[in-house]
């Protein structure tokens, strides 16, 4: 298998810009303290008014002492973050020029917020200038009680966030800020001879300001340098997280050399990456710009609000701490430097204190996950491609007849008619309504692809509404942009503009797609976009958008708008008939998270990506994108069956569980893997099918608060500094599930950290593990290295079924982990899994705690109000019980327990216990048989 | 524990379908209902140290550790090595499913993850005795009585296709052992045949032996003259008609690359059209390239005029005779004893001919003197005389007939232990083809031959694989209702391998999976993975006569 061709994507030396801002953070270095940064605030400009600083940053040009105006707003919002934003007034006015007669828009682009932000813009009532001001700087309290404070230095300018009187995130400290100004093209002439000498000009190479070639690609570039930088330290972290899409580890690496370290900054370029590399800051499918920094005790995080092509170095500095930096102790400092194309600088600065709160507030503003359909975090079965009605028949009947759980079969582009997307192929999926009967009768899904270029090709009647309504992307002349993808000559479907998306949604209703029924769902590829023939296999960046804004400084966000059209359309396909999309992207941007799931792209059948893809579902998730998952036996090749046995032991770790392949690739049907390995995938997938209750509660966790749904150490332990860099083991939830999936070749054991003094107890045979540090377990092929903390109580289902539909009406099993105090706690969120009714109150969410000082179990209600459908819903629920409860971790006092007395609303009645004495290393447990209590209801089962 | 549904027991039991009551507790199969006989407590079935109380049957909790207390619940569905593993003692499940009487049909088990479940799952339990519980408001109605009838209509159906697929198949064992007779009989007539001409070749060496003495007695007499003209005419005509039937052979390989060289190009050109830029694979890119810089120089070089060509070659190509090439009779007993003539050897050739013959000439002239035959001139030996000629040629003749027999032999003994399926079935069908019409594409399969996809948008046939073995593989399916399907059991496959190459993959090939069929034809063609094919075909030549009494799986109905 050959590797992916580096040439075709830009180093940071070949994209002029980026190479100009590591000049300039070059230049400033070798200077060190006699650099002078030419931006200033002129103090008289500034005006602090209801929560918004507002003033002017000079840019020193030319010796002549000419200035150049760029408007500063600095907010503070409600949440306790702060907004930072500097633009530039003459492009804000108009009052610039564009080369070769460019139709593109003259403003920086200031539309990203429109597309990332959905809330939490609120601004602060009581942030106030703090009184007690040095000269040359002013002083903002905020945040919660005021405890967090900004610190704005006039010349040069810069900024300190400080939290309880220390300062967490500094801008600009590296005197990196470089806002490139609108500037007319000087033609040289040739006769005047040696360039004027000043100190600016003499260090800036020209050579990148105007017209780019690469890879026989020419970008126009008619307004020339227009790049926003700046430097971004966070003093005494030691490691910094985020800035999703990478195939690298979770803790970001060194980015300008050294032992270990990338020589390149980390990309964010969306791009269709062939046969993509592991441990690489090469750019990706996707771009999440926001970045969590973790030291001690103190998550803080940034979010650069850019679409354009952004490169972010990191350098991780041992030297004493900096002057500047209040109570900061000589420590490792993470120094960031943020490096775009185009647009308005746009930072917001979350000071935490815990990862939770960052998340929160970044959740706040982007959104929070999309509560996903229940089925959707089941397993999906995929292939490029199932190639007729009768194989999906067959591949269907075929997971039943081997007894394995399987909910979606996906479509890839094969089924249309000769790639044109909203057909059928005639021949082979010339039925495509008795296939999703079939599926529908055991609650079974399917997916189908649509991709975002249209085929141009006479007649195809959405390829000629796109043109008749004028709805594509332009090219630099403002003529309808012609590339390549899968059906030869396309065009490409501008979700930037609202005309679109509304006709957008009108190809996917029933009356316009014949064989399309609600069990039907979508799946966003190439969206980046890629584009065949295109720089970087994706479009020009001189393209046309709506509004006339460039393709340069929207590229990041096109996958989004795309995604999010396609996720609205959805919504509604026939009135009336309403429920929650699912629609999986392959690009994404801040804010994805909102209009479904995302891969992470074309991986290939090998062990290093099989261990590749934890660190990037972690890296999502706590960039707020946690429904993740990677393709599942690897898109690439075809896996070994202990490669293909494993990473199916791994996805049923992954939000989204998707098996896929390669259409060149042998079939790979867990039923097609023989012995043993056909049954240790069975048990894989019915522990991901057990666990279900489990996951969905996570994800509501995740579409209320933001929290990542497989959570890092750091996350749940921000004080053990062991377990800061740790991206190959994780909790799943709040359910104090830790795992650690194998994910390399021959290996029968692995060594599990435990981060605290807390039980821990193998899941499948609870094995007992107490004591903080490494622990040794066994792992033979069959075996999923999982472990359950103590204090935790973890619902199941454990019928199988032959889909997680089909198990709705299933009593459920409540799993017990007693802490060393005898404690346990734990949440469980349900409800109808398809519709907004859950809006309306139809939903069951409850905390179970189970007492040692009472010897009881109670089931408490956490929905705060009944809403109109709570009743309605919780009847329809009224069979479902709890069947089972094991207690794990007992101790002799359970040895004589027979009897549990149950009080549910009021009815008293008994149910028997059963005791398991500890064996070998194996903890006793005891088992409370059937006590019938309604899953919805409240109740309290104690024990004699 | 509720009692059966009463409507269970209204329907009809009709003809053949066996209604076997269950009197044990819902669920229970007939053949368990002996473990169920109610006397306060139960003994789980497989752990006899285990008893629980009779309430607790069905009551929707799994106590036993084989599940024998749930026979009507899903609650021991769990109870499988296919499950997480747990602490919990687990044992085989007792029993094999659900027990669905199916009254009006024929009553089977289900599985117990699909009891309550929301779903009727009617083709397993057409009583809808499933979903007792109406999980989710599920009513499941009792449909045994069109489900049984229609399913009787089928399975009448099916066995009157079953027995005359049988009877063809008879009929085709039939043929068949004629054919074997046919050859082997075949083989017989060869033995005496060979024998015979065996025979006649003996005479035929004694024959030369003695005309070869007369002859040498003769040539004591006196030398011919003209003797080395003679032999050298002989040894040019067998020189040149060497040449002439090697030229063929150059010329049809020639054609045949010729041929090659048109498929490659039209597979570059398609290559060319329809290669996936997206890769933005280098290796492709520079393939790509390399192809249209030489369409460009081929166009700018022409192939030779073919026809012109081939019209000359044509010439040269025709056996000489009297109005083509030499006319050797001239040279026969030709007085002109000196080598010089060989130099005006040419003036006696066609004039298409002596050109290309210059070059063979020499080459000619070289083996000659490497023979000796130039350099000594005045060697004493002689050639052979028309009579001894015609006696080898006799000779040979015969010596061809017997060889040709021989191999022939060969060939049938071969057959004979070749592997032609049981009963010798597919002697009879080899070399008949049919086809079928799958929308893109017509498939054909010829027994025993090749399987060959013929595109309908036009464009060129794709071999997809030549008969090799036969095999025989399990297959577990389901039989669609319209009996076009392989059902679950052994079935007869045969392989067919090496078809055309795949583009950066294998050949092709094709698993030829047959069924029992009234008549041949192709069910089902399914490409499983790039390039590997797999074809349902139906056919009498394996409609066992033990088909009949196959019994059915639980889940297939």
């Amino acid at each position: 298998m050959t590797m992916v061709k580096h040439g075709n994507f830009k180093t940071c030396a070949q994209s002029g810009f980026c190479a100009r801002n590591r000049a300039y953070a070059d230049l400033a270095t070798s200077q060190a303290s006699s650099w002078n940064p030419p931006y200033s605030l002129a103090p008289e400009s500034i005006v602090f008014k209801n929560g918004q600083l507002e003033g002017t940053i000079l840019k020193r040009v030319g010796v002549g002492g000419e200035m150049v105006r760029l408007p500063l707003v600095v907010t503070f919002l409600e949440s306790g973050t702060a907004r930072v934003t500097i633009d530039e007034e003459k492009r804000q006015k108009g009052d610039i020029e564009l080369r070769h007669g460019s139709k593109a828009r003259k403003e920086r682009y200031n539309e990203a917020a429109s597309w990332a932000i959905v809330g939490g813009l609120e601004v602060s009532v009581t942030a106030a200038v703090n009184k007690q001001t040095e000269k040359g700087a002013t002083r903002v309290l905020y945040g919660p009680s005021n405890k967090f404070e900004a610190v704005i230095r006039h010349h040069p300018f810069s900024m300190e966030f400080n939290r309880d009187g220390q300062t967490q995130v500094m801008f600009g400290d590296r005197g990196l800020l470089n806002m490139e100004h609108w500037r007319p093209k000087i033609e040289k002439k040739e006769v005047e001879g040696e360039e004027k000498a000043d100190d600016t000009k003499a260090t800036e190479d020209e050579g990148t300001w105007w017209e780019e070639s690469f890879g026989g690609n020419t970008d126009s570039k008619p307004r020339g340098p227009e790049s926003v930088a700046l430097d971004i330290s966070f003093p005494g972290y030691e490691h910094v997280f985020g800035i999703p899409e990478h195939a690298t580890s979770l803790s970001l690496k060194e980015t300008r050399g050294g032992s270990g370290n990338y020589e390149e900054p980390y990309r964010l370029y969306n791009a269709d990456v062939f046969e993509y590399e592991v441990n690489s800051p090469m750019t990706l499918y996707g771009s999440i710009p926001f970045m969590q920094a973790h030291r001690k005790d103190s998550t803080v995080g940034v979010f650069w609000l850019n679409g354009a092509e952004t490169w972010i170095d990191v350098v991780k500095s041992r030297s004493s701490p900096n002057p500047l930096a209040l109570g900061v102790e000589a420590a490792v400092t993470t120094q960031t430097h943020w490096i775009s194309e185009s647009g308005q600088l746009d930072v917001f600065v979350f000071l935490g204190p815990s990862p939770m709160d960052v998340s929160k507030a970044y959740g706040e503003l982007t959104g929070y996950t999309q509560l996903p359909q229940h089925f959707a975090i089941a397993y999906h079965q995929c292939r490029w491609n199932y190639v007729s009605v009768e194989d999906v028949k067959d591949v269907d009947r075929k997971f039943d007849k081997h007894k394995i759980p399987y909910d979606i079969i996906w479509l890839d582009i094969e089924y249309t008619d000769g790639k044109k997307y909203f057909t059928w192929d005639p021949l082979t999926f010339g039925d495509p309504l008795s296939m999703q009967k079939q599926l529908t009768k055991n609650e079974r899904k399917l997916v189908a692809i649509i991709d975002p270029h249209i085929k141009n090709e006479g007649g195809y009647r959405v390829v000629d509404e796109l043109k008749s309504k004028d709805l594509a992307v332009k090219n630099k002349e403002g003529n309808i942009f012609e590339g390549w993808c899968w059906p030869g000559s396309s065009y490409w479907v501008d979700c930037f503009n609202p005309a679109a998306r509304e006709w957008w949604k009108s190809l996917f209703r029933y009356d316009n797609w014949k064989g399309a029924t609600s069990n039907m769902f979508i799946w966003n590829d190439m969206n980046e976009p890629s584009v065949f023939n295109g720089p970087e296999t994706t479009m020009p960046k001189d393209n046309l958008h709506h509004g006339n804004w460039e393709h340069r400084d929207v590229h990041n966000i096109y996958g989004l708008t795309y995604h999010n059209a396609t996720h609205h359309a959805l919504i509604e396909r026939k009135k009336g008939e309403v429920q929650r999309p699912f629609v999986l992207t392959r690009a994404f941007f801040a804010g994805s998270q909102r209009v479904g799931a995302m891969w992470t792209g074309d991986n290939e059948a090998k062990w290093e990506h099989l261990a590749q893809a934890f660190p990037m579902i972690l890296a999502n998730g706590i960039a707020g994108y946690p429904f993740a998952g990677a393709d599942v036996g690897g898109f690439f090749g075809n896996p070994e069956k202990d490669l293909l046995t494993r990473w199916y032991q791994a996805g049923a770790f992954y939000p989204f569980f998707r098996g896929h392949a390669h259409i060149d690739t042998r079939r790979r049907e867990p039923y097609l893997m023989g012995e043993p390995y056909t049954s240790i995938v069975t048990q894989a997938l019915r522990l991901r099918y057990q666990l279900l209750p489990a996951w969905y509660t996570a994800f509501h966790e995740a579409s209320v608060m933001g929290a990542p749904i497989l959570r890092p150490h750091y996350y749940e332990f921000p004080g053990d500094e062991r377990g800061f860099a740790l991206d190959d083991q994780f909790f799943v939830g709040s359910t104090g599930l830790l795992a650690k999936p194998v994910v390399t070749e021959g290996a029968d054991k692995v060594d599990i950290y435990i981060p605290d003094e807390e039980n821990y107890y193998d899941y499948f045979d609870y094995t007992k593990y107490s004591g903080a540090g490494t622990k040794s377990i066994r792992a033979p092929l069959e075996k999923i290295p999982l472990l359950m903390r103590g204090g935790h109580i973890i619902p199941r289902r454990d019928r199988p079924r032959r889909s997680s539909g089909l198990m709705k009406w299933d009593p459920f099993t409540l799993v017990i982990v007693l802490n060393k105090a005898g404690n346990a706690e734990g949440t469980l969120y349900l409800d109808d899994g398809e519709s907004f009714d859950y809006q309306a109150g139809a939903f069951i969410h409850r905390r179970f705690v189970f007492s040692q000082t009472s010897s009881s179990l109670v089931s408490e209600n956490l929905a705060e109000a009944a809403g109109a459908k709570t009743a309605a819903y919780l009847k329809k629920m009224k069979k479902v019980r709890v069947e089972k409860i094991i207690i794990i971790g007992v101790g002799g006092e359970w040895v004589g327990r027979r009897v549990a007395s149950i009080d549910e609303e009021g009815k008293q009645r008994k149910a028997k216990v059963a005791y398991h004495r500890s064996a070998g290393g194996k903890t006793a447990w005891a088992v409370i048989r059937d006590p019938g209590v309604a899953i919805g209801n409240s109740w309290k089962i104690e024990l004699a | 524990m509720r009692k059966l549904n009463t409507f269970l027991l209204i329907g009809t039991a009709v003809g053949s379908v066996i209604v076997a009551e269950s009197t044990g507790p819902r669920g229970v199969g007939p053949e368990f209902a002996k473990f169920y006989k109610s006397d306060g407590t139960f003994t789980c079935i497989s752990n006899p140290s285990h008893h629980i109380n009779f309430s607790q049957i069905n009551d929707d909790y799994c106590d036993c550790p084989d599940g024998s207390d749930e026979p009507g619940t899903s609650a021991c569905a769990h109870l499988s090595a296919l499950s997480p593993s747990s602490p919990e003692e687990r044992s085989p499940l007792a029993l094999p499913g659900f027990y669905c009487n199916n009254k009006g049909h024929r009553p089977g088990y289900i599985p117990f993850t699909y009891v309550n479940d929301g779903v009727c799952d009617y083709d397993l339990c057409c009583d809808g005795s499933d979903e007792w519980e109406s999980a989710g408001g599920i009513v499941c109605e009792n449909k045994c009585k069109e489900i049984g009838k229609e399913w009787r209509k089928q399975d009448e159906q099916r066995k009157k296709a079953l027995r005359s697929g049988q009877k063809a198949r008879k009929e085709l064992v039939r043929q068949s052992s004629r054919l074997r007779k046919e050859i082997e009989d075949g083989i017989g007539v060869l033995q005496i045949e060979i024998r015979t001409l065996e025979l006649k070749v003996g005479d035929q060496e004694r024959q030369l032996a003695d005309v070869e003495r007369s002859e040498k007695a003769r040539l004591v007499k006196g030398p011919a003259k003209g003797g080395r003209i003679s032999v050298l005419a002989n040894l040019a005509k067998g020189r040149i008609e060497e040449l002439r039937t090697a030229l063929i052979d150059v010329r049809s390989q020639r054609d045949t690359a010729l041929e090659r060289v048109q498929e490659l190009e039209a597979i570059l050109y398609k290559f060319q059209e329809e290669y996936n830029p997206n890769f933005n694979d280098e290796g492709v890119k520079r393939a790509v390239r390399s192809w249209e810089e030489f369409v460009v120089r081929k166009n700018a070089n022409p192939d030779v005029d073919r026809a012109a060509q081939d019209r000359d070659l044509d010439e040269i190509s025709k056996p000489d005779d009297k109005e083509n090439g030499i006319r050797w009779e001239e040279w026969e007993g030709e007085e002109l004893g000196d080598t010089d003539v060989l130099y005006k050897f040419e003036e006696y050739l066609p004039k298409p001919l002596r050109t290309w013959i210059d070059n063979k000439l020499r080459d000619l002239r070289v083996f000659m003197v490497q023979n000796g035959l130039l350099a000594d001139a005045h060697h004493s030996s002689t050639s052979d005389s028309k009579a001894v000629t015609q006696a080898r040629e006799a000779l040979d003749a015969a010596r061809n007939d017997v060889n040709s027999r021989k191999s022939q032999l060969t060939n049938h003994q071969e057959d004979l232990t070749k592997d032609y399926g049981v009963d010798d079935v597919f002697r009879a069908l080899k070399g008949q083809c049919f086809s079928k019409d799958s929308g893109e594409y017509i498939y054909e399969l010829c027994w025993l031959g090749g399987v060959t996809q013929k595109p309908k948008k036009g464009g060129a046939n794709t071999g997809l694989g030549n008969f090799v073995s036969i095999d025989k593989i399990f297959v577990d399916d389901e039989i669609p209702s319209d009996g076009k399907g392989l059902g679950s059991g052994d079935h007869v496959a045969l392989r067919y391998e090496g078809g055309n190459h795949c583009w950066n993959g294998p050949s092709r090939s094709t698993l030829v999976v047959l069924g029992c069929a009234e008549k041949d034809e192709i069910w089902k063609v399914m490409e499983q993975e790039k390039c590997v094919y797999r074809m349902e075909v139906g056919t009498p030549a394996v409609c066992d006569s033990a088909d009949e009494e196959k019994p059915r799986g639980k889940d297939e109905l």
